[in-house]
């Protein structure tokens, strides 16, 4: 009987082989993947890093320049749907240059990604965990931005029962439905606020996120909600930290010699992020057979300036007598030309993200619409600041109306943020309609574009509608 | 009290015994030891001594003996009067078709509610083919067995009832003694020593197996010692294989193609072949000298044209004889069995040689076996092991396959016919080939002489079965099983060749890897088995298993190799940087593994014999899958068979011998349809599978100048969610006997539905992963089919047996759901809702335009067009996995002569026919590269106004409907003609108790209107691949 219970025993050993839970655990041990990608708080600053490598201004340039009056068509062009407003939602120019949708999300699911590892992640250095939670600020910062692109390209001008996007806060490959404006932006600044608290309060590194950042963004954000008490608040933040450039300073900041007026850029090089210069001109064979251009000035934005006082002028522009010399429009975008003709860097510039002008702009326009537009702290006030750090010899304006002040504004932001990725987006926040001289417009049909038409707002792009059922297309585009 | 009336019973009748006495022999006439007589209806009876005699006391009233013997069947001998008996016993395996082995446990076929086959060993005996697999083809109703190489050692696609998932299904369940055996190392294994294979096929057969058997599951068993006198078995084999012969594609010989090349030049641009740069036609030669100088003869004239056009006609060479060869096969085998009433044992040892029918390829296998069986009192042991050594030499076409110029599969038609690769010297002709001076086949002898592709395989498949009687009616059992495989390989180019000079670093080249797989088995179960008031029959088990598999491999490249030596890293130089900041790794390495754990419950109620249900009820989990919410899939079956025979009614008709009814039903997760990745490890011959990267994201180095640390990000959309596909089964069976059952009909009739089917899914933006495509369980498969298995027992007397079987199986899929999409198009096919797998997806083409020769395709909407951009494409070519497959075989005996035959057919299938393609395009690309098919003379456009259905040579063709062939094909797969050789006694003394002759022969004949080498394949196209060889082999088996 003892034998008998010996083997029922080593039949009961046996059996614990099969049982254990081990089985239904065994990791995948070699697949940089999933937990272990993550494990430590320097792999997830290097999956931050993958969000800062989606986050570009090279998409928001080129719309806003030639959706809008910043540029006209020079010696190629194969942009008519986009150009001149005729894109539906298969359009190949949409696909081949504008697909938000598709870098955004991207941006977006690597830092919900992060989000979820974070927690997680091991600190194996001193300073991790103060590490742990910059990070987390900055994945958050990075989602809001993203979320507030999409907004700009897909939605309409801001209105809380408006239909927003989806609003992605984990990484799942399930479609998700797009839900009203009003929650969206909740989201976003409820995004902003708690990366604020959690980002470095330095402008050591402007390649990524720090409190003045999120200030701007916040402004940005605010000034398309059109809650100027907030941007004016925001924006001011923003000014105190970062001071406009000066006269003397300001052309530097297009050779990217410095990096004055920036809380947040996108450093480029020759073999990384692409050229900025190439969105209008392509890269030249050699010094003197300068590359094809593609888009020229407008002679709207080109007579826009007092072209001999005005420091953008020049920093913005140029007039190429070795195009001249052999029978070729001179005039150039001069603003992302980064090396000369031929050289490893044409082209090359770093993409300024968020700018003091661009926030003082922004105040401007808070300080005006809360009827500020006169006096101390005032829209005239901001205007006179910003433009005596441009114009030799400016003489203040005094600004006698709100109108007066708004109009004001506009222009200064058509030229001083001319190929930095608004103008389209003003045109369309302030219900105005895009207006090209005869001289710039491609047609007599892409001359304007009707204030409040439905093509200030992208199409969702017709594999997003057949991938997500949950999908809604926007107005027009049914 | 029921024992004292026993007792009672036997003292009584001890009263009127009588003395009786016997031998037992087997059916080899050797004397079977500890078999036991016993007087039927009695506990009256004895065993049998080590020389099978018996003798024993019976009651005068004892009418029958019971006889049987260890692993025997149980015989029933009248005494009458007689007092001595010389019984023969005969093997148990021959009533084995009663038995069905499920790997778990053993069924009464006449209670088994499942649709199963059962082959005897003869299916699978001295088969000239390494690989088991293959043997099947035409044997099974429902299983699809193709090959698709010839090479030695080559498994086939296994499908049983259809493919059941849209990506890689994978293979069936190989099960050898209760121990899973990997369906890539089926060469490894002996199938001499296989006694039955079962091929399970549905829900509560499989259920067994849960989530690894939904593809259906081989069981095998392999042969047993017997108790008995030792009994020596010798096998001796020797053939051939046959190199393939002259393809059906009518090709040109070099008069006729360089005819051709000058009419193709003189019409279409850009053709550069000896055929138009010579010729005198050709424009540029206008104003050629006639002659060249005297003293510079090989200058350029029209004398000099014309000896070169002529010499290249003269040569006609015969690529099959240079590329090709008669392949050896031999095989010897020892195997040895015995043993006693507690032990018994059998060893094997073979060894099987095969060589292929190109140039180098090969196989040597060397496998020993020991099973070894044991029983003490309550407990029963049983070990089955398996180890083997196979080396295995590759030929090129393996690992460049398709149309590339070191296959000569494919360079056999490629090759021009002028090209002569040898000098008058005999030694080959090598070097860059261009169409005037064609080096083609010259570089492929070098190169094939010059490289070794050579894997070595050390396979273990080993199973320990303990089986513990706790209560009569209570077995705790446990069987645990090795299933491990180590493989080691080499590529090597030799440095001093032509072929190594073309290497990186000019010298030579080098792979040598390492891969090993393993995987162990543990299955504990608990089983209850009682019959009540002689009608209830019970039987409840519980099971506990786990499988765990590891997996790691390493390889490393080697070149700048020493010239002086081949196939060694010995000697090799170092390689130079080129001023690089960094190097390459030059090696790779990586592990993985899973584990599956599974508890099931197993309830068996049988009434009268008569009707049984069954069910089981199972919960496998597997690290497979990571979310926790899904690691764990429960599934069930249950069934119910009827056997009519022992209705009352049954006796009262005449027609029917044999009447029974099984239905099964039940659902079985599929963990071979998991989408996975694999990991390079820097080897030709290897890469290591992981299991999840489909689940969790892999990172990856993205690009961003504005940190000094690098950037990561996911590299691919991953489906958290992942689920395991479930095939739901249901399947309705009859059996029927007509005379005395000599006539048998096994009807099935089944449903398999696939749920949670893997779909390529567009993804949603909000993925991030735009324009992304990810497999989601989405959608849903059917296969419905019908299987039917008849057998005729034509003629069975003592001197004459002829035995006929036909089998046919059909199977229709139809892809049910896609999910969110209706369609996608995948390689040369789609993948439809409402259509099969495998379905094909191409332009339709109409033929030539009568006034321009362009090629007309179909529009969408059906009119012509000669623009490819506007042509639609469309999916009613057919499909590549055939419909309809079968096989019959006869068998027939006559006195000591056996002959067995076997045919399989397979038809409504359609294959892309890559090689016809591209000989009948006729344009100057294909012409100047690919010698050209003689239907181009007849059936091309050449002028306005011909009615052609090959376009002109100034045009070229797409891939199309042209080059869609019927596949369908009827083999006559195996003949086996054997001489049963009787007794040898030299003065006395028993030398041999038997023996055999037998010729047996392969792949004799195919009949089928496809061109080219094979139809039968396990693709969808047809891509020179190395043809499935005919062999012959004679044989001999001798038992001592």
């Amino acid at each position: 009987m003892k034998r008998n219970k010996l083997i029922i025993l080593a039949f009961a050993g046996m059996a614990t082989f099969s049982s254990c839970k081990k089985l239904i655990e065994v990791p995948d041990t070699d697949l940089i993947a999933g937990n272990l990608a993550l494990s430590q708080i320097t792999y997830v600053e290097q999956a931050v890093l993958g969000g800062y490598a989606s986050t570009n201004p090279d998409m928001n340039i080129l719309l806003n320049a030639t959706f809008a009056d910043e540029v006209t068509r020079a010696e190629f062009y194969n942009a008519v749907t986009t150009h001149e407003w005729q894109y539906s939602p298969a359009d190949v120019g949409l696909r081949d240059n504008f697909t938000a949708i598709g870098v955004n999300y991207t941006v977006i699911n690597r830092m919900n990604l992060v989000l979820e590892a974070l927690p997680k992640a091991d600190s194996t250095k001193v300073g991790d965990e103060v590490k742990r939670s910059r990070l987390r600020g900055e994945a958050l910062f990075l989602r809001a931005n993203a979320h507030f692109e999409l907004f700009r390209y897909y939605c309409k001008n801001y209105d809380a029962a408006g239909l927003g996007m989806p609003y992605m806060e984990t990484s799942t490959i399930l479609p998700r439905p797009r839900i009203a404006m009003g929650p969206y932006f909740v989201k976003i600044k409820a995004d902003l606020a708690e990366a604020k608290n959690l980002v470095v309060n330095s402008l050591t590194d402007i390649n990524r996120a720090n409190v003045a950042a999120v200030a701007g963004l916040q402004a940005r954000v605010a000034l398309y909600m059109r809650d100027w008490a907030a941007a004016e608040t925001f924006a001011t933040e923003f000014i105190a930290a970062v001071p406009l450039a000066t006269i003397a300073q300001f052309p530097s900041i297009w050779t990217d010699v410095n990096s004055a007026e920036q809380a947040y850029r996108v450093i480029k090089t020759s073999t990384l992020g692409g050229r900025l210069g190439s969105l209008f001109r392509a890269t030249s064979a050699s010094a003197s057979n300068i590359g094809t251009i593609t888009w020229k000035p407008s002679e709207k934005i080109w007579t826009a300036y007092d072209q001999t006082n005005d420091v953008r002028f020049a920093s913005y522009f140029k007039s190429e007598p070795l195009l001249s010399g052999v029978g070729r429009d001179p005039r150039l975008i001069n603003k992302y030309a980064g090396g000369t003709y031929a050289a490893p860097n044409e082209n090359v510039a770093n993409g300024k993200m968020l700018r003091t002008a661009e926030m003082v702009l922004i105040r401007a326009e808070a300080r005006a619409e809360l009827n500020k537009f006169t006096g101390a702290n005032s829209a005239e006030a901001d205007l006179n600041l910003l433009r005596s750090n441009r114009i030799t010899g400016y003489t203040n304006v005094v600004l006698t109306s709100k109108q007066q002040a708004i109009d004001e504004i506009m222009q200064e932001r058509f030229k001083e943020l001319v190929y930095e990725g608004h103008r389209f987006y003003d045109l369309k926040r302030r219900s105005l309609p895009v207006t090209r001289l005869a001289i710039d417009a491609p047609s007599p049909a892409g001359t304007t574009l009707p204030a409040d038409n439905f093509r200030f707002t992208l199409p969702i792009p017709l594999p997003e509608v057949t991938a997500n059922p949950t999908m809604t297309q926007n107005e027009g585009y049914q | 009290m029921t024992l004292l009336v026993a007792f009672g019973f036997v003292l009584v009748a001890s009263a009127q015994n009588r003395k009786i006495s016997g031998t037992l022999t087997d059916d080899k006439g050797s004397p079977v030891a500890n078999g036991s007589v016993i007087v039927k209806g009695t506990t009256t009876g004895t065993t049998s001594d080590a020389n099978g005699k018996f003798s024993l006391s019976i009651p005068s009233t004892a009418k029958t003996l019971v006889v049987s013997g260890i692993g025997m069947a149980t015989q029933e001998v009248s005494i009458g009067s007689r007092t001595n008996f010389d019984v023969s016993v005969k093997a148990a395996n021959i009533e084995m078709e009663d038995v069905i082995v499920t790997g778990y446990t053993k069924e009464n076929k006449r209670q088994f509610a499942s649709a199963s086959t059962t082959l005897g060993s003869k299916a699978v005996e001295n088969v000239p083919v390494p690989s088991f697999d293959q043997m099947l083809q035409g044997r099974v109703p429902g299983l699809l067995a193709n090959s698709g190489s010839g090479q030695p050692g080559a498994g086939a696609n296994v499908i049983i009832r259809g493919t059941s998932s849209l990506g890689g299904q994978g293979q069936p369940l190989y099960i050898v003694d209760g121990v899973p055996l990997s369906s890539a190392d089926l060469a490894a294994i002996n199938p001499n020593d296989f006694e039955t294979i079962t091929v399970l096929k549905d829900a509560s057969a499989a259920a067994m197996y849960g989530s690894r058997g939904a593809l259906g599951v081989i069981v095998v068993t392999t042969k047993r010692g017997k108790a008995g006198q030792t009994n020596f078995t010798f096998k001796n084999q020797f053939g051939f294989t046959q190199r393939p012969q002259p393809s059906q594609f009518n090709q040109l010989d070099s008069r006729g193609m360089l005819a051709y090349e000058e009419f193709v030049g003189g019409f279409a641009n850009g053709l550069t072949a000896p055929g138009w740069v010579w010729s005198a036609k050709n424009p540029a030669n206008a104003s050629l000298p006639a002659t060249s100088p005297s003293n510079n003869p090989t200058l350029p004239s029209r004398a000099r044209y014309d000896f070169l056009l002529d010499s290249l006609g003269n040569n006609n060479v015969d690529y099959y004889d240079l590329l090709f060869r008669t392949g050896v096969a031999r095989t010897n085998e020892l195997a040895m069995s015995g043993g006693n009433s507690t032990t018994r044992y059998l060893i094997s040892l073979n060894n099987f040689s095969q060589e292929g029918t190109d140039r180098k390829s090969k196989l040597d296998r060397y496998s020993l076996r020991l099973n070894l069986d044991n029983t003490v009192g309550k407990l029963t042991t049983q070990l089955s092991s398996l180890v083997s050594y196979s080396k295995i030499i590759y030929n090129e076409g393996t690992f460049y396959a398709g149309s590339g110029t070191a296959n000569p599969f494919a360079m056999v038609w490629r090759a021009k016919p002028y090209e002569n690769p040898y000098r008058a010297d005999g030694s080959i002709i090598v070097g860059t080939s261009t169409p005037t001076s064609p080096k083609a086949i010259g570089n492929l002898i070098e190169r094939s002489d010059n490289t070794d592709w050579i894997e070595n395989q050390i396979k273990v498949n080993s199973g320990l079965n303990l089986a513990y009687k706790i209560l009569p009616t209570l077995t705790i059992r446990n069987n645990f099983g090795i299933d491990a495989a180590s493989f080691n390989a080499q590529g090597a180019i030799a440095a001093n060749s032509f072929v190594g000079s073309l290497q990186t670093f000019q010298s030579g080249f080098l792979n040598e890897s390492f891969f090993n797989r393993m995987q162990l088995i543990n299955t504990t179960s608990l089983v209850f088995n009682k019959r009540f008031a002689d009608k209830h029959d019970v039987e409840v088990g519980a099971f506990f298993e786990g499988v765990r598999q590891w997996n790691r491999g390493f390889g490393l490249s080697m070149f700048n190799l020493d010239p002086r030596l081949t196939q060694t890293g010995q000697g090799a130089g170092p390689l130079p940087t080129n001023g690089a900041p960094t190097v390459a790794q030059n090696g790779g390495s990586a592990k993985s593994g899973f584990g599956i754990r599974s508890a099931f419950t197993t309830l068996r109620y049988t009434y009268n014999n008569k009707y049984t249900v069954s069910a089981n009820f199972r919960r496998d989990g597997t690290s497979r899958i990571i979310n926790p919410e899904n690691k764990e899939i429960d599934t069930y079956s249950a069934s119910l068979s009827w056997d009519a025979t022992k209705e009352n009614f049954f006796s009262k008709q005449k027609v029917l011998t044999d009447l029974r009814a099984r239905f099964s039903v039940g659902e079985i997760a599929n963990i071979n349809s998991i989408p996975g990745g694999s990991f390079g490890i820097n080897s030709n011959f290897y890469t290591v599978a992981n299991y999840t990267s489909a689940q969790q994201a892999a990172y990856s180095t993205v690009g961003f100048a504005g940190s000094p640390l690098t950037a990561t990000a996911p590299s691919t959309a991953v489906n958290r969610d992942l689920r395991l596909e479930t095939v739901e089964k249901l399947n309705l069976g009859f059996d029927f006997g007509f005379v005395k059952n000599r006539i048998r009909l096994r009807a099935d009739f089944y449903k398999n539905t696939t749920n949670d089917l893997f779909v390529r899914q567009q993804l949603p933006a909000t993925s991030g992963f735009y324009g992304g495509v990810l497999n989601v369980n989405a959608g849903n498969m059917e296969n419905k089919g019908v299987e039917l298995d008849l057998t005729l027992e034509v003629i069975k007397t003592k001197d004459i047996d002829l035995i006929l079987n036909a089998n046919h199986g059909y199977n229709k899929n139809e892809i049910t759901s896609l999910g969110t999409v209706n369609e996608y198009p995948e390689g040369t096919g789609i993948i439809k809702k409402g259509l099969p797998v495998g379905t094909h997806y191409s332009f339709a083409y109409l033929g030539a335009d009568v006034a321009t020769g362009r090629p007309i395709y179909k529009r969408a909407n059906g009119t012509p067009t000669t623009n490819i951009n506007e042509a639609g494409q469309f999916h009613e070519f057919g499909t590549w996995l055939p419909v309809h497959t079968g096989g019959f075989s006869a068998s027939f005996r006559f006195k000591r002569i056996t002959i067995d035959a076997l045919f399989s057919y397979q038809f409504d299938v359609r294959r892309y026919n890559n090689v016809q393609n591209w000989v009948s395009q006729g344009d100057a690309v294909y012409a100047g590269a690919v010698t050209q098919s003689q239907v181009l003379l007849t059936d091309q456009w050449r002028k306005p106004g011909d009615v052609k259905m090959l376009q002109g040579p100034n045009s070229s063709r797409q891939f199309t409907s042209y080059d869609i062939s019927d596949a369908s094909f009827l083999r006559f797969r195996n003949l086996n003609v054997s001489y049963m050789i009787p007794e040898i006694n030299v003065s006395g003394k028993r030398i041999v108790k038997s023996a055999r002759f037998y010729i047996q022969a392969q792949n004799i004949a195919i009949f089928s209107s496809w061109s080219g080498l094979d139809p039968e394949d396990n693709n969808n196209i047809s891509l020179a691949e190395f043809p499935n060889p005919k062999a012959m082999v004679l044989g001999l088996d001798i038992n001592f």
